[in-house]
């Protein structure tokens, strides 16, 4: 099967590419770092397939993400590389392409942006750049898709010749070309065809390449390697060139690389970013940045719930328990259903599952903003601003990122971690990522918000999202105290130029987002609906005649002593809650059950006679906080690689969110709320 | 905190220099400076702190980087 693989440096486009290339969606942003796993798709024309690979600068990973791309190219045998490159920045670029070209497979080279590089005033020419590097050079704008049908045709032209692989070799000098011959040689015996080149395979041992020395077969004499490089090290130093074979190599390359873009980029007409240096003057001054930043969060959720969210939201709430409850309860008595056929449909599907569409336009409102700060390139920015405050709780301005994303799901949240490069960090990040109140939490809030507060809603909620990340804060520094020793933190990050969120592509990423909380509420809350109906429905006697006496009151009831000096010491509540491990929206379907009534005013009803406004505020409280959901769970447990973490992450959670709701509860009690 | 003489770390915004030496720091940091084509030699404009101590802004070749004060404090510098 004929197999191309994409990969460049990070945020260069390969993943828009990837979806242009491809007709699939896989998720892209403006930072680098947003692709931290392989992706394959069918190529359009149904010629081959196509690895997307998460960004690398060298083929020396520093992280995980990078691990995953230097991994596939030392173990698997793809059949052509396109090589994505930012037009704007060639020279760092570049680096990267001469690794690839030694790799010993058909290479072509995407010149990706070509439009920002002519903005800033860089003159790029492609053919003296394919001259020059002996391999094709398509230019592209990703973004449009400019380019991209050039680029598959050359990508199955490629495949189906068996082109050869470049004639592109850089002398390295007497000393580094004697031990890639010596390694050649000794891995000569193990190598098969369709593997790398040796002398790829050969030069990334020279430079002390974890993930390709780890992919090397297991009767290799490591012994011998490291002699060979200690040997030809000790030939630079002699000579008085760099001391370690890496250093060299990478001064070598750089040599070569100064000379391809003196010849192939025009850089006499350069200017500044002039758009970004105006943004960036206002949004990350140093005084005014961190409260511009709060100010935006505080907006979004106004926009959220009050001015937009929730108007839409009655809209739809009337639609669903007006014409459409009425049309299927009038079809069901049409087609003759049974009593439990009618009560299983009305109040547990339409009552549970609808219960929680209603909230489909404060979800989509959130996932837009959130979509809009990731492609817009304001996303790194926030890191840089907020850094001081992540090294002081022993975290790193790098884990906003992921907790951003949190907002939206935990899940892809969690894997974004894996660009964070100190193992220490990445880990405290993912045990609080759950911390960050996502889309699912939001349906409860807004159904309890809008009983209690409905005058500052947006005020109510910006104050959970706060409480949560103000928790995560605290809870990392005492993490970093107590569980982690100490490690050396760095910081590092690109903040690339901003851009303008293109619509297409925004409202591609709200409903790729959007997409997945349908797809929760079409099996998990619906199964969660019709089980806890039926719950509802029996009892230990049968049939029960009141929802006191049935299955679900008598589950809920084990808990509700714990719950009672929460201030939610009800069968009701004990039930939600357990209910809303599957998914938080169920929270939201069981009480829609229980309370069960016909319109939302009904319920709403229902739920102002059984909570206090300060019991609703420890109960939304106790919703944020308490154990992640199923699906965060079993991410948590496939990235941390380790029970006892995700364990871990479990009993915090519960104990924090005791405590926290019990605070707020008994502390609000003695001050007369 | 500054433990090299003429050092990257407080020079006034919008100054351009040249990295004359990069000091002791993480490895791996190191490493991702030369990625970005940070290294001895490389020129580098500083545009701006961040309150507090926080990480300090630079740009190299048209590329926005941060990175923390007390990194800033290893690298050594030629003003020009």
């Amino acid at each position: 099967m004929n197999n191309a693989a994409l990969i460049g440096n990070p945020n260069t486009g390969k993943t828009s590419l990837f979806n242009t290339l491809t007709s699939s969606y896989e998720y892209v942003g403006n930072w680098a770092g947003v692709t931290v796993e392989k992706k394959v798709g069918r190529l359009r024309g149904k010629t081959g397939h196509l690895t997307d690979l998460p960004g690398i600068y060298t083929l020396h990973p520093l992280s995980r993400d990078e691990g995953i791309a230097a991994e596939y190219l030392a173990t698997e045998s793809p059949s052509v590389l396109v090589n994505i490159v930012d037009a704007s920045n060639l020279e760092r670029n570049l680096y990267l392409t001469l690794q690839l070209l030694e790799y010993g497979k058909p290479v072509i080279v995407g010149l990706n942006m070509i439009d920002v590089a002519k903005a800033s005033g860089l003159q790029v020419d492609p053919e003296k750049l394919a001259a020059r590097l002996g391999v094709p050079v398509l230019p592209l704008i990703a973004r449009t898709g400019k380019g991209s049908k050039e680029l598959l045709r050359l990508i199955e032209h490629r495949q189906s010749d068996a082109v050869e692989a470049p004639h592109f070799t850089i002398y390295y000098g007497e000393a580094i070309e004697r031990a890639i011959d010596d390694i050649s040689r000794e891995l000569a015996a193990g190598w098969e065809e369709g593997r790398p080149a040796l002398r790829w395979l050969a030069l990334q041992v020279l430079e002390d390449n974890p993930a390709v020395i780890a992919s090397l077969p297991p009767q290799t004499n490591q012994y011998k390697l490291q002699d060979i490089r200690a040997r030809a090290e000790a030939k630079l130093a002699a000579n008085g060139a760099a001391s370690s074979a890496e250093a060299y190599i990478r001064s070598v390359r750089l040599e070569r690389i100064r000379e391809i873009c003196n010849e192939a980029v025009d850089a006499s007409q350069k200017k500044p970013h002039t758009m970004t240096e105006h943004i960036d003057r206002i949004v990350t001054h140093p005084i005014l940045g961190i409260p511009l930043f709060m100010a935006f969060m505080f907006l979004t959720f106004q926009l959220t719930f009050d001015w937009l969210g929730n108007p839409l939201s009655d809209l739809l709430d009337g639609f669903m328990t007006g014409p459409l409850t009425s049309g299927v309860e009038s079809l069901l008595i049409g087609i003759g259903a049974s009593g439990f056929t009618h009560a299983l449909i009305i109040d547990g599907i339409i009552g549970g599952v609808g219960g929680v569409l209603v909230f489909i336009p404060q979800i989509f409102i959130m996932f837009l903003i959130i979509s809009f700060i990731e492609d817009s390139g304001y996303m790194a920015r926030i890191t840089v601003m907020m850094d001081k405050l992540m090294e002081i709780v022993g975290l790193n301005g790098k884990a906003l990122i992921p907790f951003i994303l949190g907002f939206g799901c935990n899940v892809p949240a969690i894997m974004a971690s894996r660009s964070i490069e100190q193992p220490k960090e990445r880990m405290l990040t993912m045990l609080l990522i759950p911390l960050m109140s996502c889309s699912a939490r939001l349906p409860v809030y807004a159904l309890f918000a809008g009983i209690f507060f409905a005058e500052s809603q947006g005020l109510i909620v910006f104050s959970l999202y706060m409480l949560g990340i103000v928790l995560a804060l605290g809870l990392a520094k005492v993490f970093s105290l107590f569980l982690f020793k100490n490690e050396r933190s760095f910081f590092m990050v690109e903040l690339p130029p901003y851009r303008m969120p293109q619509s297409v592509t925004l409202f591609r990423s709200t409903w790729e987002k959007g997409k997945g909380f349908l797809r929760k509420a079409g099996t998990f809350i619906l199964g969660g609906s019709v089980l806890i109906w039926l719950l509802t429905y029996l009892g230990p006697g049968g049939v029960a005649d009141n929802m006191d006496d049935s299955f679900l009151a008598a589950i809920g009831g084990l808990f509700s002593s714990v719950l009672q000096p929460l201030g939610f010491g009800t069968w009701q509540s004990g039930a939600a809650l357990i209910t809303g491990f599957m998914a938080k929206e169920v929270v939201v379907s069981t009480m829609n059950i229980i309370y069960h009534v016909p319109d939302m005013a009904g319920l709403q009803g229902q739920i102002a006679a059984s909570f206090t406004g300060l019991q609703a505020y420890s109960f939304m409280a106790f919703v944020l906080l308490y154990t992640p959901c199923l699906a965060t769970v079993g991410v948590l447990r496939k990235e941390t690689a380790s029970w006892k973490w995700t364990f871990f992450s479990i009993a915090y959670s519960l104990s924090l969110a005791y405590l926290v709701s019990l605070l707020i509860y008994q502390v609000g009690l003695q001050l007369g709320f | 905190m500054s433990s090299c003489q003429s050092c990257l770390l407080g020079l006034k915004p919008g100054t351009s220099c040249a990295i004359t030496q990069i000091g002791n720091m993480d490895p791996i940091l190191k490493r991702r400076l030369a990625d970005l084509g940070i290294r001895e030699g490389t020129r580098v404009v500083v545009k701006r702190y961040c309150l507090w101590g926080g990480p300090i802004t630079l740009e190299c070749a048209g590329q926005l980087l941060g990175i923390r004060q007390k990194e800033a404090a290893h690298i050594e510098v030629a003003v020009s």
